[in-house]
């Protein structure tokens, strides 16, 4: 993916968390906040990866989704979080 | 500030015959309700709420003592716990309405999430954007502060000061005295739970309950089945005080249904039933057939929530066939209960003159009111006499 693209890509992420915010939606906003969290990890953008996937773990500890601990863990890996 | 031609402690603390009620400021002095808050509210077992109002995992309520922020919550292993609603971080209020948890507690303002035992689970951003820990925040040591809490009679007891002696202890002697009314109890549902914002002061509302002498006046309805030679004083100073009845009649149906009696009483209660204050400020009522329950929540000096709350010994939701009769019921005692707001409101107006002394007792017919004063004298006075010798020790 062009750096361009991928740049708007993540506007179009923020936009569609902000609409997740609105409707109330957190399980909707960390699947989102994960996704980005994740792919910009992988092109080693690790500081707004650890960022968004910051984000996603709250808000998957709030809906009490088990993928949160699976965040948990990838933070931990980049030293980003301790048990 | 200026309270008048005011009776002393002391004075309260008297016998019965010579004794004044509690001084003007205890009803309507904002230092003396803080000074109360501390020593009769939170140093006691102090009610909060019911466990019915968090009926299932994950269920949270807020809940203020006197303005103490509090929640209540049902843990994962259906145990009740209550904790400071003040995040540990910046002090938000955590808790703002009642509602279901899925996961853990998120402080609304930077999102520290707690565990519903109360431990700190996450940090975000804590040690900078996207790194969730930092050497200097230790999150297991900043776990919520857990207030002291059990539950009895569905009722949800807090004891804020952590130092009362354990619930049990606290309430042995009411717990020995109804031990036959100790099996389950079941709310009796939305219809049976009803709320009075009252302006009084809370103590006017537990005198009120103690007392049996007003009964033909302000209850005259009560009169024809219930009359005031029926009743008896109930007095365990230091702890309850209330009244029976020795004629209680059961509430019956069109087709003469009635409530299935509480499982294996003693004679006693077939006509037998108590109304008792387990100070400060839970009061209760047990009865064959149905108890209640009334939790007084302190708004200020000269407000108080009164929670009214009615219990059975069966299940509701199985006996449709007895609907029309809960919701009778809950009526009849919304009526009676109701006819008491004036006089609670024009009591506490009364303590705003300035000549009122605290009163003078019946001896024959004030003695549970008298044994509540006395609670509330005696707790405040050793407070004030620790104090004193605290602030007057030597140095040496
Ligand atoms: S005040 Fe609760 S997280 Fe900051
Ligand atoms: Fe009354």
């Amino acid at each position: 993916m062009h750096g361009d693209d991928f740049e708007r890509m993540l506007e179009k992420a923020n936009a569609n968390i902000l609409d997740a915010v609105e409707l109330g939606d957190s399980e909707a906003q960390a699947a989102e906040y994960r996704r980005w969290g994740d792919l910009l990890n992988r092109r080693g953008r690790i500081d707004e990866g650890c960022f968004f996937l910051t984000q996603a773990y709250v808000l998957a500890l709030e809906c009490g989704l088990e993928y949160a601990d699976d965040i948990q863990q990838v933070l931990i890996s980049h030293g980003r979080d301790r048990e | 500030m200026f309270y008048g031609t005011q009776g002393t402690l002391t004075e309260v603390q008297r016998g019965i015959e010579t004794a004044r009620g509690l001084p003007n400021a205890h009803y309507i002095s904002d230092d003396v309700y803080e000074e109360e808050r501390d020593v009769l509210l939170f140093a006691n077992w102090a009610g909060i709420g019911l466990g019915a109002d968090i009926p299932v995992p994950g269920d949270v309520m807020p809940v203020e003592l006197a303005g103490m922020p509090l929640f209540m919550v049902r843990k994962h292993d259906n145990e009740v716990a209550v904790f400071q609603n003040t995040c540990r971080h910046r002090g938000m209020i955590l808790v703002e309405e009642k509602c279901n948890l899925r996961g853990t507690i998120r402080c609304p303002y930077h999102s520290w999430s707690y565990n519903l035992d109360g431990s700190l689970r996450a940090t975000p951003h804590v040690g900078g954007p996207g790194r969730n820990y930092d050497d200097n925040v230790d999150r297991r040591s900043l776990g919520l502060f857990t207030i002291r809490s059990h539950v009895w009679r569905d009722i949800v007891f807090v004891n804020v000061s952590g130092a009362a002696p354990s619930f049990d202890e606290y309430a042995s002697k009411l717990l020995g005295r109804w031990r036959e009314h100790e099996q389950p109890l079941f709310h009796g549902g939305p219809v049976s739970s009803f709320a009075f914002d009252v302006r009084c002061n809370w103590k006017l509302a537990v005198e009120n309950y103690c007392e049996s002498y007003h009964l033909p006046w302000v209850h005259p309805g009560l009169n024809s089945y219930s009359r005031l030679e029926d009743h008896y004083h109930i007095e365990e100073p230091g702890h309850f005080a209330g009244q029976g009845t020795k004629v209680y009649r059961q509430i019956d149906g069109d087709k003469g249904e009635r409530f299935p009696d509480f499982k294996g009483l003693g004679k006693f209660w077939n006509k037998g039933a108590e109304y008792i204050v387990l100070f400060p400020n839970v009061m209760l009522a047990a009865q064959r057939d149905h108890g209640y329950a009334i939790i007084l929540l302190p708004q200020g000096p000269e407000r108080t929530i009164e929670r009214n709350e009615i219990y059975y010994g069966f299940d509701p939701e199985e006996r449709p066939d007895l609907a029309d009769l809960v919701r009778r019921n809950a009526r009849l005692w919304k009526g009676v209960l109701e006819e008491d707001l004036f006089v609670v409101e024009g009591m506490q107006r009364g303590r705003h003159g300035v000549r009122f002394d605290g009163g003078k007792f019946s001896p024959k017919m004030d003695g549970p009111t008298h044994v509540f004063h006395r609670w509330v004298a005696d707790k405040m006075h050793a407070s004030r006499a620790n104090a004193s010798n605290g602030a007057s020790a030597p140095d040496a």
